[in-house]
């Protein structure tokens, strides 16, 4: 209503109240009309409505203080009895105003009494604390009786805040107060309502909570300063691992290009003892490699038996290197595998050797597929692995032999094994050329064995390596790695096998190519070979071949051999090869 | 405090047995096991507690049919209505009624109880019918009905204990007169629901406050 002058506002009431629901008051305005401000102007009557009706009443007594009440006493006062009041003027006869209610409905308690606080406890991070907040019902209604029934409600806000946060109602006399800040003041004031009524009377007077921070400098302080050493000490930790590992890290961010390595078997593999790792590259070798061998028919090829290998025939993967396959006869179980180790040859002074296995294909060590020999099969000795490809003659207990035919600079061993069907004269000695031609580094592209061998024989040390180089890659470091041994199952039998493993890293292991069983009976037109006496330092091999047995080579069962009275130890010299070939 | 007052009110309850006897039942006669024996104080706390709850439920019904049907409400205007049990004779203020004897007083209490368990059920199923209310509020009228018929068997039991224990004679009787009364409005209409409900917050009031100066009287407490 903005023109307040221009309309006239009646006298009117402004409301009953009762504080303690035994006494009321009401309170009027004249409103506008300034004429009627006066005292005694306007009178009130009251009217109870009970059965009979009464009598319209004047007011029982004006407040004498206070201007324009009318105070209502016990006498006066009825409990769930519906009064009005009438405004009316003195003068003329008119009612300005009515107002109906019964006094219950207009009690507004006074404020409680007696409001503290106490402190409950502080958080321990020193920000936050609980209060609890303590008041007396106000004395003025009687709830000792039970005559008034109370419900408090706590009010609380920060100093300077508009709006109050208000807690749930409360029936006893006191509350807590959760979660306040520690640097913040808060004021907090109470009022009450009857229960089961919404009339709530006056707030009480507020009264300040203030809980001063707890040293918080001094808590927040040290907590920064470990964490700030912390970090720095995690950084210098961060970069001493980045020094220290530079070279790990740089080879991890940075690989290096792989340089072109031989492809053959990793060396670490071989040490290691990897055997499924070393079979699945020497048979991916084989199919690799499959058509730069055929080049060179000159070139046998150590061939690996990884039939066996995968398939899982329950002979270890050393075994299967070494060419130990399961015992028995096998008859023509190598699918077109040349055997160059056939026991029933071993009365045949040429199947000795098996260098001298021809070889119709040119596998890469690990060819699976053996070169269609035309030799028996039957071997019923375990083969390694990989053999050269037997021309005819078979190594009876012999896995294997190649021929020595030239040593690296690195090292790394040449082997070529000769031609068996030819004459065991003459292939030596070309294969011995050819070796050595094939001996230069840059001679790649013939295949060169390298390696292997394998002693079975406690005498020898119990690593077998097998590797092979190919041709193609250039004599990298690798020829020198070439050489690692591959333990021999220990239930195998001490066969042995064969020939010299070369071991780079200048074990003790017989560093010498032991062609053990070359059973004069099987003396295949065996190329000249070399026996490796000792690998030196540096990694060559020293090549002894007039030294018909090495020192550590432990007599080898000869059984097998009982016809070769004039090998010692199972060493074949040239020599003898001359004059045990046909 | 709350928390033994439950427990007391379930013992309580095991011993009164409020719902399930109409007839009047002896408090925990001696012999029987399993009982505790309530003092009259815990007795009449529970019937306080009882009443408050009723009063209180009766108020929310009240705001609600308020709401309904009294949306615009400037003042606190209160016509006169006249409920049916205006007859009674009650006291209107805490000195009529702390002078009142207590038998008077525990006879009014009672009557105004058995005044309205019929017509609390008959608000109970008017509402039902109508639309007007959720469900809500139908049932509040149903639970009024009950609470009040409990609270008048716990007051019956709290007489019979002071009368055992002597505290007031033996003449109160409250069953008798009462139940005759009618609902009826002055012209002689049946009263309206707005109107059952706005008595029936006063009176539940009334019992309310007439039990807390009753326990005041017979048990005397501090400040009583």
């Amino acid at each position: 209503m903005d023109k307040t002058r221009d309309t006239p506002v009646l006298p009117h009431f402004t409301g009953c109240r009762s504080r303690e629901q035994e006494t009321f008051r009401c309170w009027w305005s004249a409103g506008t009309f300034s004429n009627l401000s006066e005292p005694g102007a306007l009178v009130v009557f009251f009217q109870m409505k009970n059965t009979p009706l009464s009598d319209w009443q004047e007011c029982p007594e004006y407040t004498a203080t206070v201007e324009n009440e009318c105070y209502f006493s016990k006498t006066f006062t009825h409990i769930w009895t519906s009064y009005c009041v009438q405004l009316r003027a003195t003068a003329q006869n008119i009612t300005y105003d009515e107002f109906c209610f019964t006094v219950e409905n207009i009690v507004h308690p006074d404020p409680p009494v007696g409001l503290n606080w106490t402190l409950l406890n502080v958080s321990r991070s020193g920000l936050n604390f609980d209060i609890l907040v303590r008041w007396a019902p106000p004395p003025s209604a009687d709830v000792h009786t039970g005559w008034m029934s109370l419900k408090y409600e706590v009010q609380y806000r920060q100093r300077n805040a508009s709006h109050w946060d208000k807690l749930d109602l409360e029936s006893g006399t006191q509350q807590s107060i959760y979660g306040l800040q520690t640097d913040k003041e808060y004021e907090v004031r109470i009022h009450c309502k009857m229960s089961a009524f919404h009339n709530f009377g006056e707030f009480s007077d507020s009264i300040f909570v203030h809980v001063a921070p707890i040293p918080s400098k001094e808590s927040v302080f040290p907590t920064m300063v470990l964490l700030v050493s912390g970090v720095v000490g995690l950084l210098i930790l961060l970069m001493l691992v980045i020094f220290s590992q530079q070279q790990r890290l740089m080879v991890i961010l940075l690989p290096p290009v792989p340089a072109p390595k031989i492809k053959g078997i990793d060396p670490e593999l071989l040490k290691k003892g990897k055997m499924d790792q070393l079979n699945s590259l020497l048979s991916s070798q084989h199919m690799y490699n499959q058509d730069t061998y055929r080049e060179d028919p000159w070139v046998e090829f150590i061939q690996l038996d990884l039939d066996d290998a995968g398939e899982k025939s329950g002979s270890s993967d050393t075994q299967r290197l070494l060419g130990f396959t399961r015992p028995g006869p096998k008859g023509d179980d190598d699918s077109g595998r040349a055997s160059c180790y056939d026991p029933d040859l071993l009365p045949d002074a040429e199947g000795l050797l098996a260098a001298h296995c021809e070889m119709e294909e040119h596998h890469p060590l690990v060819s699976e597929s053996g070169p269609s020999t035309p030799s028996p099969e039957a071997t019923d000795a375990p083969f390694l692995p990989f053999r050269t490809q037997p021309v005819g003659q078979s190594w009876i207990n012999m896995d294997f032999y190649a021929q020595v035919s030239d040593v690296t600079p690195a090292g790394g061993v040449v082997l070529s094994p000769g031609q068996q069907s030819e004459t065991p004269g003459m292939n030596p000695d070309e294969k011995k050329k050819k070796g050595e031609d094939a001996g230069d580094e840059e001679v790649e592209k013939e295949k060169k064995l390298q390696l292997l061998v394998v002693g079975s024989d406690g005498g020898y040390s119990p690593e077998v390596v097998a590797r092979q180089v190919e041709s193609s890659a250039p004599y990298s470091p690798a020829p020198e790695n070439a050489y690692h041994a591959l333990p021999p199952e220990p239930g195998e039998e001490p066969q042995t096998w064969s020939v010299g493993y070369l071991v780079p890293d200048g074990e003790a292991q017989a560093p010498y190519f032991l062609p053990e069983a070359p059973p004069a009976s099987v003396l295949p037109p065996v190329s000249d070979y070399t026996v490796v006496q000792e690998v030196d330092g540096q990694h060559s091999l020293l090549l002894n071949p007039s030294a018909p047995q090495s020192p550590a080579c432990p007599p080898n069962p000869t059984k097998h051999l009982p016809s070769m009275p004039a090998v010692p130890m199972g060493y074949l010299t040239p020599e003898l090869l001359e004059n045990l070939s046909p | 405090f709350s928390r033994s007052l439950q427990t007391v009110l379930f013992v309580a309850l095991l011993c009164l047995d409020l719902r399930t006897h109409v007839g009047s039942a002896p408090i925990c006669p001696h012999g029987h096991t399993g009982c505790h024996i309530l003092s009259l104080a815990d007795l009449f706390d529970r019937v306080i507690q009882h009443s408050a709850r009723l009063h209180g439920l009766s108020s929310d019904l009240h705001s609600e049919f308020e709401h309904f049907f009294l949306p615009s409400k400037n003042h606190i205007g209160r016509v006169y209505r006249k409920c049916h049990t205006s007859s009674i004779l009650t006291p209107n203020g805490k000195e009529n009624a702390q002078k009142l004897a207590r038998e008077e007083l525990t006879e009014v209490i009672l009557k105004l109880l058995t005044a309205w368990r019929d017509p609390l059920s008959q608000l109970h199923q008017s509402m039902a019918h109508q639309q007007d209310f959720n469900s809500f509020s139908s049932n509040k009228a149903l639970e009024l009905s009950d609470m009040v018929h409990e609270l008048r068997k716990g007051v019956e039991k709290v007489t019979e204990k002071m009368q055992l224990l002597g505290m007031i004679s033996n003449s109160v009787n409250g069953l008798s007169s009462s139940e005759a009364l009618l609902p009826a409005s002055e012209s002689g209409e049946a009263m309206s629901d707005y109107e059952l409900v706005y008595c029936f917050r006063r009176d539940s009031d009334k019992v309310q406050n007439y039990l807390k100066i009753l326990k005041c009287r017979i048990v005397p407490e501090h400040g009583c």
